[in-house]
């Protein structure tokens, strides 16, 4: 009887064990959650902060209609960081230590995505940053951080080989928002500009700034040949109508916009003199899209309403969806492991087929790398549209660079 | 940068002689048993502007301040710095481009009445309530808002200036029916601690206004059309039109000052909504009671003027004031329910600038705070951080009459 009481308390512990250790396999803390960060509220780009939560709610929905992760429901959970970084802080706090995400995505600004970027690493926490750009992030090696966004540097040289091939252009000005983001955008800009034999002149304001006549006056003064608009949010689309206002407009000088242009119809609302105004865009262009990225783009029309899905959005559900894939791919919701993860995966998305080639398995510097490229997504889309007539949403305006997606001629506005 | 070194002796002979004017000339006022109240003012302009020179015959013979001599003392400072400033940065477009110079201070006088006219809503709201509202932004927001809306989703196509009469009645009734239900118990003895409860609970309007309008009308930032669109016109001709040269959106003064149709706009909608707001207070019984009860509740009360009354009115008509700035700026920037942030602590440093309660004063601060932002970001030599530093201009220009003038242009002595 004592032997048959042993023998059914070890099955019972050994029992235990086992479900203790498939529990762990399974990750199966039920629904499974998930962190998504974006700037809802000002001084963030709210525009750019929505599209971005609509479409990792789509990412989220998708899978859980194809019956979910590891048994489980997935569940978003999100959190505005206002483009600030103490907010950023504050959520990611509350996301991981309130509402127990396995994993973050999304964020749209560098100074928030930074300071989420420390608290992820504090807890071990795997985090996908969706249109944070700032280098920076990517250089410090931390084993939690990946990017699908480009790289700032990246983003410079485009836009800065851009402005050098606009004829008659000898002097660019910059208005630069005095952000994580916007400060080594522009210093890297310069540097390619420079090079190019380009005088640049800076003008940093800090970011929600609202009234800028004073410094469109002394930009005037200064006559650039072309102006670069390194500011997000509503402050870009203020800044754009100021200019029009000034006479140093989009119709009067070419102007690069800051990528909340292509909210076409905000664009419009706001900035109804801004015709002409060149726009940067990340991801594959329309005509180029793959199955993901069509299907995707279907269901944010008919969620959204509009008439197409921003480069932010691709960026926002590549980030969410890619953290879900390597929870597949682990088996298990468990940090580390999806860490690991996400450093082998062969992810195909709306943004192309996405891999981190460079992270602890294969160090940077191993290959002669820079340390920014650690966990980046080494081949994000990017193309240059212009728009060319009043109203025109930005899924039809023209892409004018580079010469491989190109879908018109560019129209340079002639200096008055 | 040309002579540095001799702007920086300027500055430093300013800084020597103004504090140690300061300092001295009210006690030795004080020992001769002469009026020290604007001995300390006195001192230090007339000592920055003179030295010794001015400085040793006021303290000598002790003459009867006059208001005259601040202001002259003032220009000759600001003469001094001027020409400090163009000998050490001789390239800076605020010495060598006269139209440059004049965009500046037209810009910045045309922000100054708008900045002037929503402060003067805070104003007349401390001056009758002594309560400071935290929550004059949102009204400026709510202004807005309601300008946008109306033209676009209640009343699609009709005239913003509609839009503007229904902002003035909205941020009108929601000013009423909160100082009724919320700031009333306060003068009735029903709050322990009246001072800290008319901030928190004008906190708590500015937090729910905010977040109201964020869930009803979403963050997306929404613009108003022009109110008006200018003529197309060149005078004295078409052919040459070097005086005034308009297009629907813009107006261009003798070829080299170019405004802006929505900021000329709403300046001139503010200066003559500021017209009827003296006419009302001055030449009408209520104006008058408005006045009474901000001089003396007590008095006013004695003679039949109801001081509750006077009050919800006054927080009212403060609330429709910064509504209206707002539902005049909406055609000029884009609007998002966080837009009256920024414009309520400038608000804030303008009322204190202009002295606390003072009508003309909060007028005056809004005009001078227009100027001087407008001045500084054009002016300070490195254009990296011109316009960075934009709140702080104001900060500065306060602390430094608050450190000579402690009531503010025109505060009262308590």
């Amino acid at each position: 009887m004592r032997k048959w009481k042993t023998l059914c308390f070890c099955a019972i512990i050994c029992a235990g064990v086992l479900a203790l250790w498939s529990h762990n396999l399974s990750a199966a803390d039920c629904p499974i959650k998930i962190g998504g960060l974006a700037p809802l509220s000002a001084p963030g780009a709210v525009t750019g902060g929505e599209a971005m939560r609509d479409a990792m709610q789509i990412a989220v929905d998708e899978v859980n209609a194809a019956g979910g992760l590891l048994g489980c429901r997935v569940q978003l959970v999100m959190g505005d960081t206002e483009g600030l970084p103490e907010k950023a802080t504050a959520v990611m706090e509350k996301l991981i230590n309130q509402d127990k995400v396995v994993a973050v995505g999304g964020e749209y600004h560098s100074s928030p995505g930074i300071a989420a970027m420390e608290v992820a690493h504090k807890y071990g926490i795997p985090i996908v940053f969706a249109e944070t750009w700032n280098d920076g992030m990517t250089a410090k090696k931390y084993p939690e951080v990946f990017r699908v966004a480009p790289l700032s540097s990246e983003v410079a040289d485009f836009q800065s080989r851009f402005a050098a091939i606009v004829p008659g252009v000898k002097k660019v000005a910059m208005i630069v928002e005095n952000t994580d983001f916007g400060r080594p955008n522009a210093e890297a800009s310069v540097k390619v500009l420079e090079k190019a034999g380009i005088q640049t002149v800076m003008f940093p304001v800090d970011i929600g700034t609202q009234d800028f006549s004073s410094i469109i006056q002394r930009m005037k003064a200064a006559q650039p040949d072309l102006i670069i608009v390194i500011v997000t949010g509503e402050a870009s689309y203020n800044f754009t109508q100021q200019a029009a206002d000034a006479g140093i407009g989009p119709e009067n000088l070419p102007m690069i916009c800051d990528q909340t242009a292509l909210e076409s119809k905000a664009y419009w609302t706001n900035v109804p003199a801004g015709n002409y105004a060149f726009v940067m865009r990340v991801g594959i262009p329309p005509q180029r899209f793959n199955d993901v990225a069509k299907s995707f783009e279907k269901t944010y029309m008919a969620k959204t309403g509009k008439k197409a899905a921003e480069s932010y959005a691709f960026e926002a559900y590549d980030s969410v969806r890619i953290l879900m894939y390597a929870i597949k791919e682990a088996k298990s919701s468990d940090k580390k492991a999806i860490i690991n993860a996400l450093e082998k995966i062969k992810y195909v998305g709306a943004l192309g087929t996405i891999t981190f080639p460079y992270g602890m398995n294969n160090p940077p510097d191993k290959n002669n790398k820079e340390d920014k490229w650690w966990h980046q997504f080494p081949e994000p889309a990017i193309t240059m549209l212009q728009y060319q007539k009043k109203g025109q949403d930005s899924t039809q305006a023209v892409v004018v660079y580079p010469t491989s997606y190109k879908t018109g001629e560019p129209v340079y506005v002639k200096k008055k | 940068m040309g002579h540095s070194t001799l702007l920086w002796s300027v500055v430093s002979w300013l800084t020597f002689w103004g504090m140690l004017g300061g300092i001295v000339t009210p006690r030795i006022f004080s020992r001769k048993n002469l009026d020290v109240s604007r001995a300390g003012l006195a001192g230090a302009t007339i000592g920055a502007a003179t030295g010794p020179l001015g400085l040793l015959p006021l303290w000598y013979f002790g003459p009867r301040l006059r208001t005259s001599w601040n202001v002259l003392s003032s220009l000759f400072i600001m003469a001094m710095l001027a020409w400090g400033f163009a000998l050490a940065d001789p390239d800076n477009p605020c010495v060598s481009d006269g139209t440059f110079v004049a965009s500046l201070l037209v810009n910045g006088l045309t922000m100054g009445i708008i900045y002037g006219f929503m402060a003067l809503g805070l104003s007349l709201i401390f001056s009758i309530l002594g309560v400071v509202s935290f929550a004059h932004g949102e009204f400026y927001m709510v202004g807005g808002m309601v300008v946008y809306f109306f033209t676009t989703t209640w009343f699609p196509g009709s005239h913003p200036l509609l839009g503007l009469a229904a902002a003035c009645v909205i941020t009108f009734a929601i000013g009423a029916v909160f100082e009724c239900i919320f700031l009333q118990p306060m003068y009735r003895g029903k709050v322990e601690r009246p001072v800290e409860y008319g901030i928190l609970v004008t906190f708590g309007l500015a937090f729910f206004l905010q977040y109201f309008v964020q869930a009803v009308a979403g963050t997306n930032p929404v613009k108003a059309r022009r109110f008006f669109d200018f003529p197309v016109l060149g005078i004295p001709s078409m052919a040459d039109p070097w005086l005034i040269k308009t297009t629907q959106g813009s107006l261009m003064l003798f070829n080299a000052v170019s405004l802006s149709n929505p900021r000329l706009t709403a300046a001139a909608i503010a200066l003559l909504m500021l017209g009827l707001l003296l006419l009302f207070l001055y030449h009408t019984w209520i104006g008058r009671a408005l006045r009474a009860v901000s001089q003396d509740p007590q008095a006013a009360a004695v003679v039949g003027i109801n001081p509750e009354i006077m009050n919800a009115l006054a927080f009212a008509l403060g609330g429709m004031l910064a509504g209206l700035s707002g539902a005049t700026l909406v055609q000029a920037f884009s609007w998002v329910p966080q837009v009256g942030m920024l414009p309520t602590l400038r608000s804030f440093v303008i009322i204190v600038l202009g002295g606390l309660g003072s009508l003309p004063g909060a007028f005056l601060g809004g005009l001078m705070i227009g100027v001087i932002e407008a001045a500084a970001t054009g002016c300070v030599p490195d254009p990296t951080r011109a316009a960075a530093y934009i709140p702080a201009y104001g900060m500065i220009v306060l602390t430094l009459v608050l450190l000579l003038k402690p009531t503010g242009f025109f505060g009262r002595q308590q």
